[in-house]
């Protein structure tokens, strides 16, 4: 609890406060403009020559933006950090000299983030939907379901890019590159691919619970849509789970049996 | 936890917890759009009853006053005997009384016919020439829950029973079947109050959906067209011919040209594709019998396809220039002195 409660602090005003300000206010600040933008104008927000649907809209925000970007983004820095960061400000061992297994130390640090990136995420989320929603014919009322499985969405989404990227920063040496080069090359390289490969991404469980039509604004998006092959509900949150539990155990399971030789 | 730390996870499950229990609010009672947004489409569309299969908005003074309809008129004579044979029966000049109108079809349960309708117009109007006007044509005066009301009798010959013309709200002047006025009355009265059998097309969020898409443009309708399709005596092979929409919505901003969408919304996805298919063949068609017309080919190039899933779009952006190309083709084709 104390590790969870030092750790929060830590990650929310660090000098990565500056990054996540700009990552997640960067979409209710583009959310605010096009409704403003829409007010103002007489044509509304068209996408091919019809009117968009301020539901259309939001489901293209949490795509492109959320999905695709923010979310990874996020695992991949605070992830790959929770023990590397110890190791590079020399302050691992103060933590692992406290009478707290080690794995516990790491939980904590892992809840942390959980915590720190739910917080943020969500209201800009939420922030988003009642700037773009009420656009173009939408209503609240009937996008709100959507909302809801949304927000649980991202939130697994998090905890399972954290888990794989602790898992990550605790085992590599280069935890950062490894982790970008998964989040934004394996992934989306494996998903434009039929074959079973892509069961071994976060990205194919994680999708398959969006209910937002997948854009089509690339043609490596025209050929994701083609070998978009959906796992059921249930089988994704288990294999979201699966994905969880192995990374955290084997995670906490590094950390207890590295050595950790600080550099002076 | 640190007190800034403390605020901080405060203020963020504020946010959730605000944000969640408005949705929910909105998702279980449904509070008005009007929190967020306008509840769409002009203030007359209270005054409208609910089950209209067609509905239409123009702004007549923007329409009026454009720079396309000057030019138009100065180009092209236009006969305006319709104009001229509203004001003798109503004593409304369309041109400098009318401000903007809303119009409805409202399909009678006993008739295949969709010929009730109405027509409410906001403006200028002497109420005093109206009346003298529609008594001089055979119209009864008559009260209807305090409003004062010129019914002119089935003889005339208005399909969809009586004619009758209400002065609704100073300014606001309902002109239609005798039903539908006197129900524009009863809503103006009583308000959108389905549990008194009194609605409003406001209350029909299927439609009031499109209408807020279509508020862009300065002229619009909207319309039901399985509702239409059902009321046409049309033969079951030629029913079978006709796509699978659903509704059909044209919204036009007429200024220095024409601008504006059609937009179809079909069953499925896959009615979209088959019509999205015949429109672009026809384009196609189009675009090789303008050949050498410079007038069809720039109307043809301002055809744009689109829409996406059950969303059929054809968009069109027609220039003044397009206009004065078949103005000259006109004045060409006409007979010299």
């Amino acid at each position: 609890m104390r590790v969870f409660d030092l750790s929060l602090g830590q990650m929310l005003w660090s000098r990565r406060s500056v990054f996540l300000g700009i990552l997640l206010g960067g979409p209710v600040f583009l959310a605010a403009a096009v409704r403003l933008i829409v007010e103002m104008s007489a044509r509304g927000f068209r996408i091919n020559g019809a009117t968009a649907s301020g539901s259309a809209v939001f489901g293209l925000i949490m795509w492109l933006l959320y999905i695709r970007f923010i979310i990874p983004i996020l695992g991949v820095f605070f992830g790959t950090s929770l023990i590397a960061d110890e190791v590079d400000d020399k302050t691992i061992t103060y933590l692992f000299t406290r009478p707290v297994p080690r794995r516990a130390v790491l939980l904590g640090k892992y809840l942390a983030y959980v915590a720190c990136t739910v917080l943020l995420v969500l209201p800009s989320v939420i922030l988003v939907f009642f700037l773009i929603v009420p656009m173009g014919g939408s209503t609240i009322a009937g996008a709100f379901p959507s909302l809801v499985t949304d927000l649980g969405m991202l939130a697994l989404g998090l905890i399972a890019y954290g888990a794989v990227f602790a898992l990550v920063g605790t085992r590599l040496k280069r935890p950062l590159i490894v982790g970008l080069v998964f989040a934004f090359g394996w992934e989306p390289a494996v998903m434009l691919f039929p074959g079973y490969l892509k069961r071994l991404t976060v990205a194919y469980y994680l999708q398959a619970l969006v209910n937002h039509e997948m854009p089509q604004d690339s043609a490596a998006s025209v050929l994701l849509t083609l070998f978009h092959e959906v796992p059921s509900v249930a089988m994704s949150l288990l294999g979201l789970a699966v994905i969880v539990a192995v990374s955290l155990w084997f995670a906490g399971r590094a950390v207890e049996n590295r050595e950790y030789v600080l550099e002076q | 936890m640190t007190t800034k730390t403390r605020y901080f996870v405060i203020a963020s499950l504020l946010v959730i917890g605000v944000g969640l229990g408005t949705g929910m609010v909105a998702y279980y009672v449904g509070f008005p759009a009007g929190a967020f947004a306008g509840r769409g489409g002009p203030a007359e569309l209270d005054y409208v009853p609910r089950d209209a299969t067609v509905l239409a908005y123009a702004d007549v003074r923007d329409v009026m006053t454009s720079e396309l309809r000057q030019k138009l008129r100065s180009a092209v004579p236009i006969p305006e005997n319709g104009q001229h044979e509203l004001e003798a029966q109503t004593g409304i000049n369309i041109e400098t009384d009318i401000d903007r109108i809303v119009a409805c079809l409202y399909p009678q349960r006993e008739s295949t016919i969709p010929g009730a309708g109405m027509v409410l117009m906001r403006g200028r109007f002497d109420a005093g020439r109206i009346e003298g006007l529609m008594r001089d044509h055979g119209g009864q005066v008559e009260e209807y829950k305090t409003k004062r009301m010129i019914v002119a009798s089935e003889s005339h010959g208005i399909p969809g029973g009586s004619f009758a013309v209400a002065f609704v709200e100073p300014g606001l002047v309902a002109v239609g079947s005798d039903r539908v006025v006197r129900m524009a009355v009863d809503l103006h009265q009583a308000g959108n109050n389905p549990n008194a059998g009194v609605e409003s097309i406001t209350g029909n969020e299927e439609l009031m959906n499109l209408v807020r898409s279509l508020e862009t443009g300065n002229a619009w309708a909207v319309g039901n067209f399985d509702a239409l399709r059902s009321r046409t005596r049309l033969p079951e092979n030629v029913q079978n011919q006709i796509p699978a929409i659903t509704w059909f919505a044209v919204s036009t901003h007429i200024n220095g040209g024409i601008r504006g969408v059609l937009r179809a919304d079909t069953r499925d996805e896959e009615a979209a594709n088959n019509l999205r298919d015949v429109v672009r063949g026809f384009l196609a068609l189009g675009k090789l019998q303008a050949g050498g017309r410079p007038e069809i080919q720039a109307l043809m190039q301002s055809l744009e396809l689109g829409g996406t899933g059950k969303t059929v779009a054809l968009s069109f952006d027609v220039p003044l220039q397009v206009f004065d190309l078949i103005a000259g083709m006109h004045l060409k084709d006409l007979p010299k002195h």
